[in-house]
């Protein structure tokens, strides 16, 4: 079980703004918060790892005290179990992908354990090669394995897949959500992918100013449940065309792409990277089995 | 997309489906079929109040008495604007459960001859309804 109590004040673009957060997030638990840029997303990753003083309050992991203001405890950065990932990779660029996880390895963390991650990850083939020659998606699992060998009791996505094509980004979340539940991992994901936290999350926290102003199942928070319909899906406008008396809306939903004829007017109110819920009755579609020719 | 309000009058349940009949006026009864029951969907109760979903592509338009016919949403509506393009045409029609819009073929339209004015009867399968709890 991990308790978090947070308060902060943060210079957001508006002006001074008070994060103000009790989250407690239950061992094995994925999570993910969700809300525009500046609401406090990031800040809450970094007090989380101790790489930011909160003003006041507690963060307790597993009975165990990481920070109580009142008490002045505050374990420094590497004496918490956590590991972190970015956007951006942060590898080491001078050494090799092996190296990479080596130096960030603990000491009851040990070479066969390495070797058994780089096979899990897909990362044979790429040991001793250095970040630079890598594709995105390669440094990001090269970043992911880092932040495992760490033997984290949380891990920390601060939109690891948000740079990454949606292919890439679709296998990628693949790889999260078997390292999560294989290395019994609480982890906490920073997402703006609607369909990537219906995938991933367990319970998405919504932030608005430094507040929580909802939080539930990603189904209950994003997918209109009162809605009687069962075939729904989330996905991303790509584009709006109008044809006569009717308009075609073509949807991403996950790596499938496809239409949806709707009236002008809801046309009208649809912009491309719109999140929409693209929902039929179960009645209509047809099945057609797949064989191997 | 088509929305009436209604309540809720009747739910039938067989295994998973239910087909729910649902009062949109006195005289206008709706129904539509849902693989949802009251144990899986709390709002499937009498006199809870629904959205009636429905798109317009899926408005059959019918003159005269329809009767002969297996569909059971039957509204009776007066067409008070038309539209004929080359493949499509768009009607907006009025009635007593609110107004509504239906999308058929242009060929359709001139074959029935229809204009401002004309009374018809405006035709839903129960597969194509969705309800949503207000």
């Amino acid at each position: 079980m991990i308790q978090i109590d947070l308060n902060k004040k943060l210079q957001a673009a508006e002006g001074e703004m008070l994060l103000k957060l009790k989250i407690d997030i239950e061992k094995g638990e994925f999570v993910t918060l969700y809300g525009a840029s500046g609401v406090g997303k990031t800040s809450t990753l970094r007090m989380i790892s101790g790489l930011l003083n909160p003003d006041a309050g507690k963060i307790i992991v597993n009975d165990e005290v990481w920070f109580d203001q009142s008490k002045k405890i505050n374990l420094t950065p590497q004496k918490r179990k956590v590991g972190y990932v970015f956007q951006d990779y942060a590898l080491f660029p001078q050494m090799t992908v092996l190296e990479n996880l080596q130096f960030a390895q603990t000491k009851k963390y040990g070479a066969k354990a390495i070797t058994s991650l780089i096979e899990l990850m897909e990362l044979g083939q790429l040991q001793n090669r250095k970040p630079e020659t890598l594709s995105g998606g390669q440094k990001q699992r090269v970043a992911l394995a880092r932040a495992l060998v760490q033997q984290p009791e949380i891990l920390l996505l601060d939109e690891p897949l948000a740079a990454l094509d949606t292919t890439i980004r679709y296998k990628l979340q693949e790889y999260l959500k078997q390292i999560h539940s294989e290395f019994k991992l609480t982890t906490i994901l920073i997402s703006h992918d609607v369909s990537e936290i219906v995938k991933l999350a367990d319970r998405v926290i919504c932030l608005e100013d430094g507040k929580i102003i909802n939080q539930g199942t990603p189904e209950h928070v994003f997918i209109n449940q009162k809605l009687s319909g069962k075939f729904k899906f989330t996905g991303e406008v790509l584009k709006v065309s109008n044809e006569e008396l009717i308009s075609i809306v073509t949807v991403r939903i996950h790596t499938e792409v496809v239409k949806v004829v709707v009236q002008p007017e809801e046309a009208q109110n649809l912009d491309v990277g719109d999140k929409v819920l693209v929902v039929s009755k179960a009645f209509n579609p047809l099945l057609y089995k797949l064989r191997a020719r | 997309m088509n929305n009436f309000e209604g309540f809720i009058k009747t739910v039938h349940v067989n295994g998973n489906l239910s087909i729910v009949d649902i009062d949109v006026t006195s005289d206008i009864l709706m129904k539509a079929i849902v693989i949802d029951t009251p144990e899986t969907a709390s709002y499937l109760k009498s006199n809870a109040k629904v959205s009636i979903l429905f798109k317009e592509t899926e408005v059959i338009i019918g003159l005269g008495d329809q009767s002969g016919i297996s569909l059971q949403n039957k509204i009776p509506a007066i067409i008070t604007h038309l539209e004929i393009g080359n493949l499509l045409c768009k009607l907006d029609l009025k009635s007593d459960a609110g107004i509504f819009t239906a999308i058929i073929s242009a060929a359709a339209a001139v074959a029935l001859d229809l204009k401002v004015e004309d009374e018809v009867i405006a035709m839903i399968k129960l597969n194509e309804v969705m309800l949503r709890s207000l």
